[in-house]
């Protein structure tokens, strides 16, 4: 009978379960395969699973010192990424307040713009009032000087009316005045000739007789006439 | 292997998120931020409604006529119905022995021929020169309560614009016209005879006529006046005072 192998073996807490390890395999890190306090199983009737085979890519464990380095890879990263945010945001932040003092200024001149511009208006309207009281008064002036015209037109009128009419005056008074005096010349001729009148032959002397009296009637007419003109 | 590109990823996406919250650069500042004018303001003369010399269409239609008559002068209006055709009263211009027309700036046109009506206190006068503007006929008689102003020579004096409202219709007082007359209370005088009525669109809407002692004015409706247009047949040539 062989010599019973005392199998060094690490007792986990509490009752072993199916496909738990029951050793270990040492390892590069000395305090990972350090030793739980080690003792004898003597009890060979204690049912010792078979030990597994052997994994050659066990699979990873993520250790404090990779935790470590990744952390420091991490925060690195980090550190880097900030700095380059702050850059950006920085050069950001310069732009926006470059841009705004632009604005600033266009904003300024173009409010100077229109403080002249409305200036120059109010001027222009100012202007403009002053042309249309202009334009008022010289429409006023041209209705005035129209009706000026036409009232003298309508004087005019009316004198050559009156010239007309005292033409007509004139002309029926010298006809009156030609007739009378031929109507007066006759009669005294007849006056005469009534004197002698044995020495007449006595149709000779009704014939002048009927033109006194035509040159009478012709007196009366032109009477007549000027008298109608001057009750018009 | 699956969580650790399932992490890349996600640490991708928020990656470009957080670029996308990110403030932008500003865009450049334009040289010139004018609005943009949609457009340019123009001085129009209002549609023909102002002439060179500033006076509107109303004053620029109207002329006065004197009537030389066999030893009188009377004198009324009249308004421009064409470039050389003038409309005014029957009255107007009857028992003359020379038609004188001058207008509303004192330039005379001479007067070639002068026609009136039979049915109706309206004449034409047709002149050699144009006149300076003539307004549109309006399509409709006027209703109570619109407004009318009246353009024409009160007393023969200066040329007078003033305005009133339709207070309705009547029979022809006068008897010088056929059918219905209209009633306005704008102010005529004797020498507003032919004067033109206008509504506010300064289209015709009658020819004043008459007055009586309340005030009113009594006109031709542009009905009348059209239809009289419309028969040549009903004007004949104006009876003069030398018969």
């Amino acid at each position: 009978m062989a010599t019973p192998t005392p199998i060094l073996a690490v007792v986990t807490e509490g009752p072993w379960q199916p496909g738990q390890p029951t050793h270990r395999h040492a390892s590069a890190d000395p305090e990972a395969d350090a030793p739980a306090t080690p003792v004898w199983l003597l009890d060979t009737t204690v049912p010792v699973p078979p030990p597994e085979p052997f994994d050659e890519n066990p699979p990873p464990v993520r250790t404090y010192r990779t935790a470590v380095v990744a952390l420091s890879v991490v925060l690195g990263l980090v550190l880097v990424g900030g700095g380059v945010l702050t850059g950006y945001l920085l050069r950001v932040n310069a732009a926006w307040q470059q841009h705004s003092q632009e604005w600033q200024a266009l904003a300024t001149q173009h409010g100077a713009d229109l403080a002249q511009a409305q200036f120059d208006l109010e001027s222009t309207r100012t202007e403009l009032q002053g042309v249309r009281d202009q334009l008022a008064t010289a429409q006023a002036r041209i209705t005035q000087l129209a009706d000026e015209k036409a009232q003298l037109g309508d004087e005019s009128a009316a004198q050559q009316q009156l010239t007309d009419y005292q033409q007509r005056v004139s002309h029926a008074a010298g006809q009156v005045a030609t007739a009378l005096s031929s109507c007066i010349d006759g009669q005294q001729q007849l006056i005469t000739l009534l004197g002698n009148q044995s020495a007449w032959d006595p149709a000779q002397l009704a014939t002048f007789k009927q033109q006194v009296n035509d040159y009478c009637a012709g007196a009366r007419a032109a009477n007549a006439s000027l008298q109608a003109e001057l009750a018009k | 292997m699956r969580l650790r590109h399932a992490g890349a990823a996600a640490g991708l996406v928020v990656l470009l998120a957080g670029c996308a919250v990110l403030p932008q650069m500003p865009p450049p500042v334009p040289t010139d931020a004018l609005p943009t004018v949609r457009s340019t303001p123009t001085i129009s003369p209002g549609g023909g409604q102002l002439s060179p010399d500033g006076f509107d269409a109303v004053r620029r239609m109207a002329v006065r006529i004197r009537n030389v008559g066999c030893g009188e002068i009377s004198t009324g209006s009249g308004f421009a119905l064409t470039p050389t055709t003038l409309v005014t009263n029957k009255h107007v211009v009857q028992d003359s022995s020379q038609l004188q027309v001058s207008t509303y700036d004192g330039h005379d046109v001479a007067v070639t021929a002068a026609s009136t009506a039979g049915l109706a206190d309206l004449a034409l006068v047709r002149t050699a020169q144009n006149l300076p503007s003539a307004p549109e006929l309006a399509a409709a008689d006027p209703v109570r309560g619109d407004p009318v102003t009246v353009v024409g020579y009160p007393l023969g004096g200066e040329l007078t614009v003033t305005n009133g409202h339709v207070i309705g219709t009547t029979t022809d007082p006068l008897n010088s016209n056929l059918g219905q007359v209209l009633v306005t209370d704008a102010k005529v005088e004797p020498g507003s005879s032919g004067s033109a009525a206008l509504n506010s669109d300064g289209k015709v809407i009658g020819v004043v006529y008459a007055k009586n002692d309340a005030g009113q004015s009594f006109l031709v409706p542009v009905s009348t006046l059209r239809a009289m247009l419309g028969d040549e047949s009903g004007f004949q040539p104006a009876p003069t005072c030398a018969g």
